[in-house]
């Protein structure tokens, strides 16, 4: 009896734990209903649904579901219009675009949209948009011509201007509703003309519901709960665990995108890729020894082994890049050398290295990004198992923030970053890089080119990028080959790879599919019909 | 001078001080903030942007001002209650930790609520056999839990309660397919008012993951604490004479140990809620929980000043209350202590 009594107060404390812990759990919701919102979750929060202020790729993902842009990019890459009703016609010294309107379209607050809205829309973005150099550099003006024609003045000639014209941030929000906005922001609500409109908003959580009078197609669901989650631990436990619908790829870390690429391909989750529109790269401080040899940065070239490090960082889902311009964008060239590591030592060593001489590199990578880490530290033990008596790379991790501030201080010898433009088009990943305003020889003294760090120009090439935004077709096609061969030869940059944004969906959910823009489309998740 | 003025007079000087601590504070972390490389600029247009652009941007958003005139901006609008607004979108600071705090702080009150019942339930549990097992047990637990690292242990709650056994919800603080409730900020409270059993249950599965790790850990402070005082307050001379005139041990532990050994434990609990905003972060983060830690980790990443400026400032005084109001009341239960 005493013993009984004695085991009994033993697993007293413990049992009530745990009964605490059941009744707790038996507090659980019930199932979500099936008709109700699909729970999509993202990293991070939407502090703005405001488009001027906007600048993550979260909310500028939940824009492109709120708002229409004028031009879309579809998901074969071909430009559509959407609050277009057509093409821009182009005056003949290219500087005017007149953009013909769609009619019947209504904003979430009930008023029409025409050519008074976008006008204000636009304006709006110019004077105030957080991302506004995007199109201030290209727009001048905008003139309603009448309540359906809106004429652009451009600063130049600019082919790409449907692309450009495509960017989420420039989608258009309703005068009514905005009037008190017009030169202020309004982060808390959003009046647009998408397929949804906003419900709730909070930083972590915004409702989307079906817009009943939208214009196209009409969402497949009834509606979206988005859900920002601050870790990757999270967000992966949660598709795991069922609580959420679909998981966006975003800031998830590498092991756990593979993992859940491995769960897709065994069938017990659904898989979706976009277009990649985001590359990784190194820039290469040019103009400061020992980097400002053409023969070093080569050889730098040809010691990367894209191959081998995206799929020991990436497990492949990263594909090798030998280009700044993501493959699917027109005027991709894949110029940069495949690895050759016998024509990396031959030219270090004809620049003095390899013979007891070792050519020693900082290389700086964003410490709060997992796969810089993972690629740094891959990269330097290769080096260092293939050509470590030449070269030796010194790895300094550093926030990405700190990092930014000293790009163009030339403070970082070789650094590792990311890019994804704004709107997918060539002008847009090149530009940011090489465009140079004031340079000489191979020096850049003014430009994006020094902002970026590389500091890097060549005679004749700030020209030719400008001439390829002022020209169309086969001959604009040229121009940007020419530019990136250019590039390829001064070796600045050191392109490594694609990033594919990527989404998984539970099995009861239809395959989650992207645009051309490489964003989400809510409106084609569905419940699929259960067996 | 009585006891009474001489107490007064400490909570006056107590209060004369806390704004000096604040402005102190304050004036600290705004001179961090600008030594700290990068600014909101950086932050929010990474490396994308030109140098004008991005000077464009800077003076939008005010940063181009001298840095004392920043300052002497800042400490005015401070003065009257200004906490300026986000430069990330605008909003104003008072309504941002508005909304935040009321997450906090339901988190700590029921995190410290289950430490208090955990850690004195166990450091009580081996009075009656010091050396005992139940004693050992019971200081391997107070040991255990106080040096578990929280993002670890918060972690395996999470994998195992969340994940693998699909009891709690992963993160966040509310269901996203509901509508959360729309009053004081304060879920369970808002729940309870209404007597609505569906929010109480909602907000009751999400808060128990996050609230009873926190909880767990905080729970071996107060353990440890009530366990090393019971047992130096039932060695004293008054219990012993306690014992000696033939008062049941029961009695001599509950009606003459317990009390003294509580006051330090009201102490550590005053000290515990400074503390709780550090492992409020990590729990914060990992949970997903809408609260003010949360928030301020967002905005330090984002160099959003104002939004730091303020979270601290309003966390220095919610810290600087707390402790004066312990100080106060354990003045005011322990006769013995001297100002």
């Amino acid at each position: 009896m005493q013993g009984s009594s004695r085991w009994q107060r033993r697993w007293l404390a413990p049992g009530l734990l745990l009964v605490a812990l059941v009744l707790l759990a038996g507090c659980r919701a019930s199932r979500r209903p099936l008709d109700g919102p699909l729970v999509v979750a993202a990293y991070g929060s939407i502090q703005t649904v405001d488009p001027a202020q906007a600048t993550t790729v979260i909310a500028l993902q939940l824009l492109s579901a709120l708002g229409d842009p004028l031009y879309a990019i579809a998901a074969d890459g071909q430009i559509e219009p959407r609050l277009a009703s057509g093409p821009p016609q182009l005056s003949a010294d290219g500087l005017r675009a007149v953009i013909p309107l769609r009619r019947g379209v209504r904003f979430h607050d009930g008023t029409p949209f025409d050519a008074e809205a976008m006008a204000f829309s636009l304006r709006r973005f110019l004077a105030i948009g957080k991302l506004s150099y995007v199109v201030g550099n290209r727009i001048k003006a905008v003139r309603v011509l009448d309540s359906h024609r809106l004429e652009l003045q451009l600063r130049q000639p600019f082919s790409p201007l449907e692309a450009l014209l495509s960017f989420a941030s420039l989608t258009p929000v309703s005068p009514t509703a905005y009037r008190q906005h017009a030169k202020g922001f309004r982060p808390a609500g959003f009046v647009g003309t998408g397929p949804y409109r906003l419900s709730f908003h909070s930083p972590q959580l915004q409702r989307l519901e079906p817009f009943p009078d939208y214009w196209g197609q009409a969402p497949r669901n009834s509606g979206i709960a988005l859900v920002g989650m601050s870790t990757s631990t999270s967000l992966y436990g949660a598709i795991r665990g069922g609580s959420v619908d679909v998981l966006l790829s975003t800031s998830l870390e590498p092991e756990q995108q593979s993992a859940l690429h491995r769960r897709a391909n065994a069938g017990k989750l659904r898989e979706g890729a976009g277009p990649a529109l985001e590359i990784g790269y190194l820039t290469l401080l040019s103009d400061r020894p020992p980097l400002d040899r053409l023969a070093l940065r080569r050889a730098l070239a040809y010691s990367l082994d894209r191959e081998r490090l995206t799929q020991r960082v990436s497990d492949g889902l990263r594909p090798p890049l030998r280009g700044l311009v993501p493959p699917g964008i027109p005027g991709a060239l894949a110029a940069w050398p495949k690895a050759d590591l016998q024509r990396s030592r031959q030219l270090l060593s004809a620049e003095g290295y390899c013979n007891g001489s070792v050519l020693e590199l900082q290389l700086t990578y964003r410490s709060n990004v997992p796969t810089d880490r993972l690629l740094a530290l891959s990269w330097q033990e290769l080096l260092r198992s293939r050509l470590g008596d030449c070269l030796r790379l010194e790895l300094q991790g550093m926030e990405s923030t700190t990092a930014y501030r000293q790009l163009g201080d030339g403070a970082f010898q070789l650094i590792l970053l990311d890019w994804m433009g704004d709107y997918p088009d060539a002008d847009n990943y090149l530009t940011p890089l090489l465009e140079c305003r004031r340079g000489e020889g191979n020096r850049c003294s003014e430009g994006d080119s020094v902002a970026s760090g590389s500091f890097w120009t060549a005679p004749g090439l700030q020209q030719t990028l400008l001439q390829s935004n002022a020209v169309s077709g086969a001959q604009r096609l040229d121009l940007l080959d020419a530019v990136q061969r250019q590039a390829a030869n001064g070796t600045p940059y050191l392109p490594l790879w694609l990033v594919r944004p990527r989404a998984w969906a539970l099995n009861s959910i239809t395959a989650p599919e992207f645009d051309g823009s490489g964003r989400l489309i809510f409106g084609a998740l569905q419940r699929r019909e259960q067996p | 001078m009585s006891r009474r003025q001489a107490l007064t007079r400490y909570i006056g000087s107590r209060l004369v001080l806390a704004p000096v601590m604040l402005w102190l504070i304050a004036t600290l972390v705004f001179l961090l903030l600008r030594v700290a490389p990068g600014d909101p600029v950086d932050a929010l247009l990474g490396n994308r942007a030109s140098a004008l652009a991005r000077e464009q941007l800077r003076a939008q958003l005010g940063l181009d001002q001298p840095l004392l005139a920043q300052y002497g901006q800042f400490l005015a609008d401070l003065l009257q209650g200004d906490l300026g607004s986000s430069l990330r979108n605008s909003q104003s600071v008072r309504e941002i930790v508005g909304a935040a705090l009321p997450a906090s702080v339901e988190l700590g009150v029921t995190a410290l609520l289950i430490a208090l019942v955990l850690g004195l339930a166990v450091g009580f549990s081996g009075v009656a056999r010091p050396e005992g097992r139940l004693d050992l047990t019971g200081r391997l637990y107070g040991i255990g839990t106080y040096a578990l690292p929280v993002f670890w242990a918060a972690m395996v709650m999470q994998l195992v309660f969340a994940v693998g056994l699909g009891w709690f919800p992963v993160g966040g603080r509310y269901p996203p397919t509901l509508v959360p409730p729309q009053g004081s900020g304060f879920y369970l409270l808002d729940g309870l008012l209404a007597g609505d059993w569906a929010v109480i249950q909602a907000t009751l599965q999400h808060l128990a993951l996050p609230a009873l790790t926190l909880g767990l850990l905080l729970s071996g402070i107060f353990e440890r604490a009530l366990r090393l005082n019971l047992r130096r307050a039932l060695r004293s001379d008054y219990v012993e004479a306690a014992r000696s005139r033939g008062i049941s041990e029961t009695r001599v532990v509950l009606r003459h140990a317990l009390p003294n050994a509580l006051l330090p434990v009201l102490t550590i609990a005053g000290i515990t809620v400074a503390s709780l905003i550090g492992g409020a972060l990590l729990i914060e983060l990992i949970f997903s929980w809408p609260g003010i830690a949360y928030r301020l980790q967002e905005a330090i990443g984002q160099r959003d000043y104002p939004l730091v400026q303020g979270i601290v400032v309003v966390i220095a005084a919610l810290v600087v209350l707390v402790n004066l109001v312990v100080d106060v009341v354990v003045a005011l239960l322990d006769p013995r202590l001297k100002f």
